[in-house]
């Protein structure tokens, strides 16, 4: 099989197995391990377009995460607005949140964007904690909703799991569109050369700062979905070293895919559930993983650094390029 | 007139950490113009070594120094592993390196100290000082007194040495610097080794007040970076100067505002100075030219 | 008619003036040239000109309007593309990428156009492509356009660095030191393109130390000396002029030591 094939035809196997998956897996907890996937993957999505192709490093997506969720939860439970608008409301209260970081810390030159997002985070988790009349602080938040359409309550397994897949979907339609367009080349740009960008009338400041509110309200939206399949949120699950995790997926990932990052928000994800995948797993070995888990993100983020830039995308296209050319 | 003096007091005491945290910030990004993340542990680190060392029977003094010398060597050993394979030197990929490293570093001090919190004995027996009915712990004295030394000893370091003098023109021009015949790689490395020393001596000087663990790396790594971007990012004094008056904003705040709101001064200060005054309190214009 | 007037431009860092109350006019449909030893303020005129550099003082008009103040973006759309000492492509882009980053300069479709393939974001990506297209091979070098920029010798990232800066369709053309790394047949080919260039209707302004490509292609020279100009007129005076001949001469007395 040529390799133009191969690029057409996984997506569509792909898609074709994840939305077939509910037929084939009985098991409900399995589904909801497949389901957390799905809504890492939204997160992802976001800082692949951040991360991997305006060049931005965010320590602070599960603060808006948690700010979708806790919008969604707001919204449904003490606004009792229908779940479609507090799910809209979460991605645009979380994408208004980026834009408010992103406009003054892209503005300069240098990495602070690292920093001022790894502080919004911090003060985001405390915000979260503290703010107990509005967030139920440290002991949460219960009792949000099933997402429902009108008179449709979505609250089987499936049901959620095609539901937050649907968005993934979607999410990554209309970023691989972005990417393959004009703005993807105007990220890839200036990630390349800010200099160069600049002398092709390409608005730095701006294409950073749409493409930081683009994976803040996919931050937000998968946020509200975690609130609604879930049905309970607190501050433990926003804090910064979740915000690590999903950079770390997003550069395992690498630069310049969206698929390598979906990928590795997969396979990160699943690692969290390894004693739910292998059946016959023992607890301890379950647990090993579990407790190494944040080593390996620590020492793959170093490793692909180092030794393969690009990530995973980056050795696919490699790869592809070699094999159209023989 | 005596609690707004206690106020002070431990707002000095507070800010002289964050200034030698601050300061690590400081040196390693006048070397490579990279933020790094990894700041935060060596300041755990220095405590946690303290700990295990005084636990091994040291008498506190030497494990005090090996402590120093050990996180300065886990410094320069992180910068030889991680940072010079970076060939292109891209402040990008520093970064990235540095915020594994600091998981890792984390992780590593989580496997082989555990979760708990660990007491470091204080460096002297005794009562308080009272100074106009404000009491001083002699442990916060050993903090100014420590940081003063650090302080002077880099400053001496900076300006009388031909090693101070070599990073100096490193930070300034790495290129021009290699080429009057500075190893500017040993520079970078030592940059490291330093930054890492101090957040050890700050990490081991507060440790006998507030206990040390595993993950007080993180929280000390925001309000170090505050600090030293509140005086002005590149610039020793102005680190100095944002670490005391950030520690001062604290401790006023918890005390005339709400305890709470402590740990938020920190974010708030920072957010607001890279929004509104990025080249710092004490540094010229931010811009940089192309 | 003038295109572009520089007057009195002045641009100080620190105590340093690197460009010294300079001035002069660049016409329309000619190609200009900007020499002057090592040093002398040339690039951070390029930089002043195009907006990478604020001046402190002096006004440059471009086409009838003041563009001291504006910024590179605004540079670029109001007519005028630069090419980099060293060359500034997008090393992950093929080179028929590179040159459609230039061509969006000119198009209107924002994120959401694209994020919903509507047509007219394919429309001018197919406009944006054909005319990548079209100058790589105007260029000369349409054999590389699907090559890596990584992948490209320094002279055809030059050339590169040149067709992008046509896509954004330009009045007037800056080049920084084309001819640097060009070996002999290269820099024939840059003569080539450049007369090309002029001849499809855009004027050029070019800084070059490659002293028998500026007395072939230019039109007239301005030549600077430590930020300040020293002399300007037609190549053939140029050459004789003492002043400048001392200058040079200057430059080489301190290479020789």
């Amino acid at each position: 099989m040529s390799w133009r094939t191969l690029r057409v035809a996984v997506p569509f196997v792909a898609a074709v197995a994840v939305a077939a998956l509910p037929f084939v897996v009985s098991d409900t907890f399995l589904l909801k391990v497949f389901t957390y996937v799905g809504i890492n993957v939204v997160v992802v999505v976001g800082l692949a377009l951040l991360f991997g192709y305006a060049g931005q490093v965010s320590l602070g997506h599960s603060a808006f995460v948690g700010i979708g969720a806790y919008t969604c939860a707001l919204a449904t439970v003490r606004m009792h607005a229908p779940w479609p608008v507090a799910f809209a409301a979460a991605g645009i209260v979380a994408g208004a949140g980026g834009m408010v970081l992103a406009l003054p810390s892209l503005r300069l030159r240098g990495h602070y964007l690292a920093m001022a997002t790894l502080a919004f985070g911090e003060l985001a988790s405390l915000a979260f904690g503290e703010a107990t009349p509005i967030t139920g602080g440290v002991d949460g938040f219960s009792g949000i909703p099933f997402p429902s359409l009108g008179p449709l309550v979505i609250r089987s397994a499936s049901g959620l799991y095609w539901l937050v897949w649907a968005v993934a979907g979607i999410a990554l339609l209309i970023a691989s569109s972005m990417v393959s367009l004009r703005p993807g080349r105007a990220m890839r740009a200036l990630h390349g050369s800010e200099l160069g960008a600049q002398a092709c009338g390409v608005d730095v400041v701006g294409v950073k700062v749409r493409a930081f509110v683009i994976s803040a309200v996919l931050a937000g939206l998968a946020g509200a979905l975690y609130a609604s399949v879930i049905g309970f949120i607190s501050p433990s699950v926003f804090t910064v070293s979740a915000s690590v995790t999903f950079l770390a997926m997003a550069v395992i990932g690498g630069t310049g895919s969206l698929a390598g990052p979906v990928l590795a928000a997969a396979l990160l994800t699943l690692l969290t559930y390894l004693d739910a995948l292998i059946p016959g797993i023992s607890r301890q070995a379950a647990q090993t993983v579990q407790s190494l888990q944040a080593d390996v993100y620590g020492l793959a983020i170093i490793l692909v650094v180092l030794f393969a830039p690009g990530g995973i995308g980056a050795m696919w296209r490699r790869k592809s390029r070699e094999g159209e050319r023989a | 007139m005596s609690a707004l003096l206690q106020f002070l007091i431990a707002g000095l005491k507070n800010g002289a950490i964050y200034s030698l945290v601050a300061l690590g910030f400081t040196i390693v990004y006048a070397a490579t113009g990279a933020i790094n993340f990894a700041q935060g542990e060596f300041f755990m680190l220095g405590g946690m070594l303290g700990v295990l060392l005084v636990n091994l029977g040291l008498p506190l003094p030497i494990a005090l120094l090996l402590a120093v010398v050990g996180t300065a060597a886990i410094g320069a050993l992180f910068e030889v592993l991680a940072i010079r394979p970076i060939a292109d030197g891209d402040p990008l990929r520093i970064i990235m390196v540095t915020i594994g490293g600091s998981v890792l570093l984390r992780q590593i001090a989580l496997h082989i100290f555990g979760p708990d919190e660990v007491p470091l004995p204080p460096f002297t027996q005794g009562t308080s000082i009272k100074v106009l009915g404000a009491a001083i712990e002699l442990q916060t004295v050993w903090i100014w007194v420590l940081t003063a030394i650090a302080m002077v000893g880099l400053f001496l370091l900076y300006r009388r040495t031909a090693f101070g003098r070599a990073m100096r023109a490193t930070a300034i021009n790495r290129e021009a610097a290699r080429l009057v015949g500075i190893d500017t790689r040993f520079m970078v490395t030592a940059s490291f080794a330093l930054a890492a020393g101090l957040g050890a001596v700050a990490g081991l000087a507060v440790a006998p007040l507030t206990q040390t663990a595993f993950d007080v790396g993180a929280g000390i790594g925001v309000k170090g970076f505050s600090a030293a971007i509140l005086g002005g990012l590149g610039n020793p004094v102005a680190a100095v100067g944002g670490g005391l008056i950030l520690g001062m904003m604290e401790s006023l705040t918890a005390g005339y505002i709400n305890p709470l709101y402590k740990d938020a001064v920190a974010l708030v200060v920072l957010l607001a100075v890279l929004f509104v005054r990025p080249q710092g309190l004490f540094g010229g214009s931010g811009r940089e030219k192309v | 008619m003038s295109l572009l007037s520089v007057s009195n431009v002045t641009k100080r860092f620190g105590g340093l003036t690197a460009v010294d109350d300079v001035s002069f006019e660049v016409h329309t449909g000619t190609i200009k040239a900007l020499i002057g030893p090592n040093g002398a303020g040339k690039s951070t005129l390029f930089n002043v000109i195009t907006g990478f550099e604020r001046m402190d003082t002096g006004s440059v008009v471009f086409g009838g309007s003041e563009i001291a103040q504006a910024k590179p973006r605004q540079v670029v759309r109001s007519g005028m593309a630069r090419t980099f000492q060293n060359t500034q492509l997008f090393d992950s882009m093929t080179a028929r990428e590179n040159v459609m980053v230039g061509s969006q300069a000119r198009q209107a479709t924002g994120f959401a156009a694209s994020a919903f393939r509507l047509p007219s974001a394919r429309a001018e990506e197919r406009v944006a492509s054909d005319d990548a297209g079209r100058l790589l091979r105007m260029i000369g070098i349409h054999d590389w356009a699907d090559t890596l920029a990584s992948d490209l010798p320094a002279g055809i990232r030059r050339l590169v660095e040149i067709a992008r800066a046509l896509a954004t369709q330009p009045k007037l053309l800056l080049l920084d030191e084309p001819a640097a790394g060009l070996n002999n047949t290269e820099t024939h080919e840059l003569v080539d393109t450049l007369y090309r260039v002029r001849d499809s209707g855009i004027t050029v302004l070019v800084v070059e130390h490659d002293m028998g490509l500026v007395m072939e292609v230019s039109d007239e020279i301005v030549v600077l000396d430590r930020g300040r100009k020293i002399a300007e007129g037609p190549p053939r005076l140029i050459q004789k002029d003492p002043v400048v001949i001392a200058a040079y001469l200057g430059e080489e007395a301190v290479e020789d030591d």
